[in-house]
């Protein structure tokens, strides 16, 4: 099965050198960008909007719809995030390495849609190559007079920096990352104020966009707002990409169009389960998704509505595939000590709480479980994210720690009797424990 | 952001409040508490505890959300007793107490613990967390003052926010990340901040504690009164804290108009002098052989009485001068202005010691110029000494201004000071050449258009004093009299002692008297009734006074808590007259030349009312009966009027303070009863329009410029740690001063071929003394700063000329 | 180590692409760890210095993110990730493999080499996978694990190059790396050209690393 491709379209087409400036502009490259420099604010909106492109870092809102809230006042930034680290992600990865001429491109619109002179990607410090490859496509670019003074011949002007992360997931909030760029720890900021739009990097008004956003705006310029939405039957419009590992055969990154089945996606796109195995689970959208299992959900529809339907999210598009012979408690533990490592430590509930859920999964893991400790884990989770809901509740700043308390329910709702096995298993099982006395102190 | 009444409703409760305000903060004041932990309504809330969390009804149903980051608006309806809030709350606080340690009965806080408190009152019986405890070394001292322990710590960022937002020297941080997060400072740089204390006070846990304090006493076992810090001008409130008779900690005491609750160090921790040993208990009598012996208040008095009733006899009144009077209470204060005015008859008498302003243009100034002004200046011009070291909490004040509240701030000084990364504007100059600045600035020229254009911008604060001991007062003067004309003006002058501004209210100082009244002034017909005569002409100042000395005309000399052989710039020689008496809490380098010394009662053993820098009024109480037989100042100089055989019967402070209200009409609305009862936060001194110093209009003056053709001009001011009598007394304090030493511009060091540390000789007319370098690009060419009064440090004088010679 | 003049000049370069100073705490990060290795208390009181913050700001910074060192790490940081899909993909036994190997459990280092675990790297498609001074390898194996570290431990490179790491002990990617560039980490901080962190293949070592 052959699918329309957008943003790969070029590197798969020229694999040895779609990221060098010379393939890019034997390709149409940066024809785009030429135009859209010539044209108003508005235009730019209204062709955005028009397209339906919606932002793919995961919240899914209209990109266009998000520019039109730019705030007045001056300066204002555009902040491209490039901070991608939800495990099982590795998209705009592959966007920055093989194409990084079609993001200048993109940030090139973006800025003159928002009339802002000033842009930062942010990209995590774990991509040097990403990050070199970008660099050099910034650099040539502004060799050719399409970033700095008076771009295009243009009196319009653009800078553009390359701004690298040093390691932390929570940068990818954009908030968080906002932080980061101004030279502080990457925690997210308190609500209000409620949008970068009207404060943002160093509290002027700021547009974030996603990687894969920004790369395909060229397309949009260049083929239209209708052809853009012509590509998908869904309001989800374009195409979208999928980052799928684990036990497949076929792991990778995919381009696809928007509606295609779970199945058609784990079996016939990412070539079925690794020896022959059978299918366990999935997270279906990166690593604080609820996970779905081939009973329920295998002919369900990858589409965000659908997801949502069934109580999780299609997110950033990250699927990772869990065969049979899994451990559910060990995947379970190993996702949860990823939002433990990556808390950022500032709101009391996702700092001890999600640390804490992870030292009952090792100690079940070990066999010291016990038999209260999958009500403990509940009751926990409950505590940082109340109700324990889809979507979840938070009591903290930020989603993350509730994304951690997914794959405790995922594993409790779907694979409970995986955990009592654990416990069973221990020697003193039964125990309650010893609860500490708080009250009566001093 | 609306200034508007909205109404909101808590659990069933409709309310009508203030629209700017986040919802913890709406919900106190209308009568419901909400927990919490790391907000504090005098800092940006960070919304990291989650304690606080409520239900409020919105459009995608009831949310639970943090109150003290949620504005209110109107027809808000909140929850703040449901199940789900308490579940939240419970969670919270199993949460915190996970990883802390549950040593309550070894932690300084137990008894007084917001964690202790909510746990009780809001958390669970007990936790379900067995798994092994986060573990740092503890406790880790991150200053002189201050100790930390990271386990109890609830990561609140109080103390990372105090530091980073109020006190401007963001030395303590959040340090790792998620559940290794630690307070900590960079390793190889302590917590010196001179507001470290303040931490202290803020942390919700015993995280943080002040070495002073630990392990001295149980909240429970301590007495407590409410006070007014007497260590700098601005009149800070604070509560006293005594156990077994013997202070123990000073904590600050929220006041909208003064200190915000916050105090500096030398304020918090300063109050160890009171417990030296060194303090005088009897009173001391030197002998033929030329030593102090204890002796008798009946036989010391005496002696005191028959002495100065001699030299007046002898000599004329004119030959006794009085000194001092600034430390002590607005009672002490008018009790020294009545007995050296009526016993003695004499008016040679000064509270300032040649440092200060023109006591006219105080008294002049007093009470037209608020420290609140600063929340709202556009602009405020700050020429005068270096706020961070000799006014610690209006520092903060005009820090916030400048930071939060977006004033513009110009500052003229000629070294660097502690505001000068919140400055828009900032001028170094020489010191002797600051008529030349003035009035280059005055008239908007070259570098100064900006500025003068936003001191058009009103309202204006203009703060002003002298920069420096070697500063003429006049140049002061003068920018007073510029500043008051600008628009919606407010000027505070600034003098260093605390109580100087009630001091001169009372009287001490040579032309002036009670209630702001110039000599001769009309409208004193109580005053003299009451004192059965008044001066007719002004007398010698401490500059005079020194010189009158020197020349034997003042034979005897009454210093009333002043050492002014130490305080005094020029010094003053004490070894000329014929009688000293010294009115102390110790033997200070000028009590220990004296004749007679009378111990004193000092703060916290004493009660009275002092006047700040604004003129406001306020009580300081007694908590604890002072040493041995030490008593207070104006009981002591009442007991000596009656054996001069012109008894001033001055009963209690109380009735002091009634007599004050009485002959000085600008008192007469401040009284005892009303800031005692119905103030506790202090009431301003009313400006009284007719009277006399009220007409002195200050105007600015080129004598202010003191042209000099020394290669080299001395700057020297005064820090927040010296070799005070005060600061030594106290261990903890004590050591903080920073030492003598000769500050240069790196172009001076280089052409003297000197770098940091190498000595040098600085010689003035005054003294002179060998010094280490320390390169300061922050001075112009030319000057060399020297801190004044620095243990082992020398004298230099007021003189601005000064030679240097590379050792 | 004080940092040379065109060190300082670099800095001040990087400082002056930003609106604010402070902004460039982290590239300058970078450049101190370039300079002595790991983040020095001399290091970060010069990007102290640089963008105008306290020490204690610097450091505060420094440690919210992991890969800002500040203790000595080796001259080859082995971060081996953990996260779920290299986890199910055998993540925990090459990370033993490397452990055994070099002999440095992980989260220490001896002069040599450091090894860390590392939460996901953004390699899931070519897992499992580890950085080596932060540049990738995917697709490893126990075998190729412990060759790495054999050859990391007699050879004793130079420089790391990402794509010639790939080729000797790597296997499945996430997807095409295409062609390879010179590009490579001169210690354990990885190779970005312009924060002066990164060397060309061929070319010398500049002087003024740390030993």
């Amino acid at each position: 099965m052959v699918y329309p491709l957008v943003v790969t379209k070029r590197m798969m087409e020229h694999p040895a050198d779609s990221h060098t400036m010379k393939r890019y502009e034997a390709t149409g490259g940066y024809v785009a960008a030429r135009q859209s420099v010539g044209q108003t604010r508005e235009e730019l909106v209204e062709l955005v909007k028009a397209s339906g492109l919606l932002g793919r870092g995961g919240a899914a809102f209209s990109a266009g719809l998000k520019w039109s809230f730019l705030a007045p006042a001056r300066p204002a930034y555009l902040v491209v995030n490039g901070d991608e680290s939800e495990p099982g992600t590795f998209k705009d990865r592959q966007l920055m390495e093989r194409d990084p001429h079609q993001i200048v491109e993109g940030m090139i619109i973006a800025a003159k849609a928002n009339e802002v002179h000033d842009s930062f990607v942010y990209i995590r410090g774990e991509y040097p190559k990403p990050a070199r490859r970008l660099q050099q496509a910034v650099a040539d670019a502004y060799a050719k007079g399409y970033l700095g003074k008076g771009i295009f011949g243009t009196d319009y002007d653009l800078e553009l920096t390359v701004h690298l992360g040093a390691g932390a997931y929570i940068c990818g909030e954009e908030t968080a990352l906002l932080n980061s760029l101004e030279g502080r720890r990457g925690e997210p900021r308190i609500k209000p104020p409620y949008f970068p739009a009207a404060k943002g990097l160093y509290m002027k008004p700021t547009i974030v966009n996603n990687i894969e956003t920004i790369s395909n705006l060229p397309h949009i310029i260049n083929q239209g707002s209708e052809w853009f939405a012509g590509l998908s039957d869904s309001a989800d419009t374009g195409t979208f990409m999928m980052s799928i590992s684990g036990h497949v055969n076929k792991p990778g990154n995919y381009e696809l169009p928007h509606g295609l089945t779970w199945r058609e996606v784990i079996y016939d796109v990412a070539g079925g389960i690794r020896n022959g195995n059978e299918l366990k689970a999935w997270v279906p959208g990166g690593a604080s998704a609820p996970w779905f299992v081939p009973e329920l959900h295998l002919d369900r529809p990858v589409t965000k509505e659908a997801c949502a339907a069934d109580g999780s999210m299609l997110g950033s598009g990250a699927i990772i595939v869990m065969d049979h012979t899994t451990d559910m408690v060990g995947a379970a533990e190993r996702l949860v000590a990823f939002f433990a490592e990556e808390s950022c430590g500032q709101c009391t509930p996702c700092r001890e709480g999600t640390t804490w859920l992870d030292m009952i999964l090792q100690r079940v893991l070990n066999g010291a479980g016990r038999d209260a400790d999958i009500d403990l884990l509940l009751d926990v989770a409950d505590n940082i994210s109340v109700g324990l809901g889809w979507p979840p509740k938070q009591t903290t700043i930020c989603p993350l720690g509730p994304s951690a308390v997914s794959p405790v329910m995922s594993l409790v709702r779907h694979f409970r009797d995986e955990v009592e096995a654990h416990i069973a298993s221990a020697p003193h099982s039964g125990g309650q424990g010893v609860a500490v006395s708080i009250r009566g102190i001093a | 952001m609306s200034d508007q009444l909205v109404k909101i409703t808590i659990n069933g409760v409709a309310h009508h409040v203030h629209g700017k305000s986040v919802l913890i903060k709406a919900a106190e004041d209308t009568g419901t508490y909400i927990p919490r932990f790391c907000w504090h309504p005098r800092m940006a809330p960070v919304g990291m505890c989650r304690m606080c969390l409520v239900e409020v009804e919105g459009p995608r149903g009831v949310m639970l959300v943090p109150s003290c980051t949620t504005p209110i608006h109107d027809e808000m309806v909140v929850h703040t007793e449901t199940d789900t809030v308490k579940k939240a709350q419970e969670g919270v606080l199993e949460f915190l107490l996970a990883n802390h340690p549950l040593d309550c009965p070894v932690c300084d806080r137990g008894g007084e613990c917001p964690l202790q408190d909510q746990t009780m009152a809001y958390g669970p019986g007990e936790s379900r967390f067995v798994e092994e405890k986060r573990h740092y070394e503890k406790p880790i001292p991150i200053s002189d003052l201050v100790m930390l322990d990271r386990e109890r710590c609830i990561l609140c960022a109080r103390c990372t926010r105090f530091s980073d937002e109020i006190s401007g020297d963001p030395l303590i941080e959040f340090m790792d990340r998620g559940n290794s997060t630690q307070v900590n400072t960079f390793t190889e740089e302590p917590f010196a901040s001179y507001f470290s204390g303040n931490t202290v006070q803020l942390c919700p846990v015993g995280a943080l504690t002040a070495s002073p304090y630990r392990f001295r006493a149980r909240p429970w076992d301590l007495r407590v009164i409410g006070s007014t810090c007497t260590v700098c001008t601005a009149g800070d409130s604070i509560s006293v804290h005594a156990s077994q008779n013997e202070v123990l900690r000073y904590l600050g005491v929220d006041n909208d108009a003064t200190n915000h609750g916050w105090l500096s160090d030398k304020c918090r921790f300063g109050f160890e002098y009171l417990n030296s040993d060194d303090r005088l208990t009897t009173p001391l009598v030197r002998g033929a052989d030329g030593e102090f012996a204890e002796a008798s208040w009946s036989e010391a008095l005496s002696l005191v009485a028959e002495k100065l009733t001699a030299i007046v006899t002898d000599h004329g009144p004119q030959a006794v001068a009085g000194l001092g009077g600034s430390r002590g209470t607005n009672e002490d204060a008018y009790a020294f202005s009545k007995f050296m005015r009526t016993v003695v008859g004499s008016g040679h008498i000064d509270s300032q010691m040649d440092d200060g302003l023109n006591p006219q243009l105080l008294a002049a100034l007093s009470g037209k110029g608020l420290i609140g002004d600063l929340e709202y200046a556009r602009t405020i011009l700050l020429w005068a000494a270096d706020l961070k070291e000799e006014h610690p909490t209006l520092y903060l004040r005009v820090r916030r201004a400048a930071q939060e509240l977006g004033a513009k701030l110009i500052i003229v000084h000629p070294r660097r000071t502690g505001l000068d990364d919140r400055a828009t504007f900032k001028f170094g100059y020489k010191p002797g050449d600051g008529a030349r600045v003035l009035s280059e600035l005055m008239a908007g020229q070259g570098e100064y258009a900006a500025a003068r254009a936003a001191l058009s911008e009103g309202p204006v604060v203009a703060i002003v004093g002298r920069t420096g001991l070697t500063e003429s007062p006049v140049l002061a003067e003068s920018v007073a009299a510029f500043a008051r004309d600008l628009p919606n003006a407010s000027v505070l002058p600034i003098v260093r002692r605390s109580n100087t501004y009630g001091a001169l209210d009372m009287g001490l100082a040579p032309n002036l008297l009670p209630g702001r009244a110039a000599i001769g002034s009309p409208g004193c017909a109580n005053l003299e009734a009451t004192w059965g005569g008044l001066p007719t002409k002004a007398g010698y100042d401490a500059a005079a006074i020194a010189t009158g000395v020197d020349e034997g005309s003042i034979k005897g000399v009454i210093l009333l808590g002043a050492d002014p052989v130490a305080d005094m710039p020029n010094g003053l020689d004490l070894s000329s007259p014929d009688f000293v008496v010294a009115i102390d809490l110790f033997l200070t380098e000028s009590s220990s030349q004296a004749d007679v010394v009378f111990p004193a009662l000092g703060f916290a053993e004493k009660e009275g009312t002092v006047t700040n820098l604004e003129g406001r009024v306020q009580k300081v109480n007694r908590v604890v009966p002072g040493p041995g037989q030490a008593r207070e100042d104006w009981s002591i100089l009442d007991d000596l009027s009656a054996r001069m055989g012109k008894p001033m019967g001055l009963a209690s402070a109380e009735a002091i303070a009634k007599e004050i209200a009485h002959v000085a009409p600008a008192y007469e609305s401040v009284t005892w009863d009303l800031i005692t009862w119905d103030h506790p936060d202090g009431a301003v001194v009313p400006v009284v329009a007719e009277r006399s110093p009220l007409e002195y209009v200050p105007i600015v003056s080129s004598a202010s410029s003191t042209p000099t053709k020394s290669e080299f001009v001395l700057h020297s001011a005064r820090t927040m740690y010296d070799d005070g009598v005060m600061c030594q007394q106290g261990p903890s304090i004590g050591r903080l001063a920073p030492g003598a030493a000769a500050y240069l511009n790196p172009d001076d060091a280089q052409r003297l071929g000197v770098t940091d540390g190498d000595l040098v000789r600085v010689a003035s007319t005054k003294g002179q003394g060998d010094l280490p370098v320390v390169i300061d690009v922050s001075l112009t060419v030319g000057v060399v700063y020297v801190p004044f009064n620095q243990p082992g440090g020398p004298h230099f004088g007021s003189d601005l000329a000064v030679t240097l010679v590379k050792l | 180590m004080s940092w040379s003049a065109e060190t300082i000049k670099r800095a001040h370069d990087i400082v002056a692409r930003y609106p604010e100073p402070r902004s460039a705490v982290m590239p300058l990060l970078y450049l101190a760890m370039r300079q002595d290795g790991y983040l020095t208390a001399d290091g970060m009181k010069q990007v102290a210095d640089l963008v105008g913050i306290t020490p204690a700001q610097v450091q505060s910074v420094a440690t919210f993110y992991v890969m800002f060192k500040t203790e000595p790490k080796g001259k080859y940081l082995i971060s081996m990730c953990t996260s779920i899909s290299c986890y199910l993909m055998g993540a925990d036994d090459v990370l033993h493999a490397i452990e055994e190997a070099s002999g440095v459990p992980a989260g220490e280092a001896d002069d040599e080499i450091g090894v860390e675990h590392a939460e996901c790297i953004g390699a899931c498609g070519g897992a499992p996978a580890c950085l080596v001074n932060y540049e990738l390898i995917e697709g490893l194996t126990v075998e190729k694990a412990k060759e790495l570290v054999r050859w990391l431990r007699d050879g004793k490179p130079e420089t790391i190059n990402g794509d010639e790491l790939q080729t000797l002990f790597g296997s499945v990617t996430s997807f095409d790396w295409a062609i390879k560039e010179d590009n490579a980490a001169i210690g354990p901080y990885p190779a970005f050209p312009v924060f002066g962190t990164a060397a060309q293949n061929t070319d010398a070592l500049e002087p003024g690393r740390g030993a």
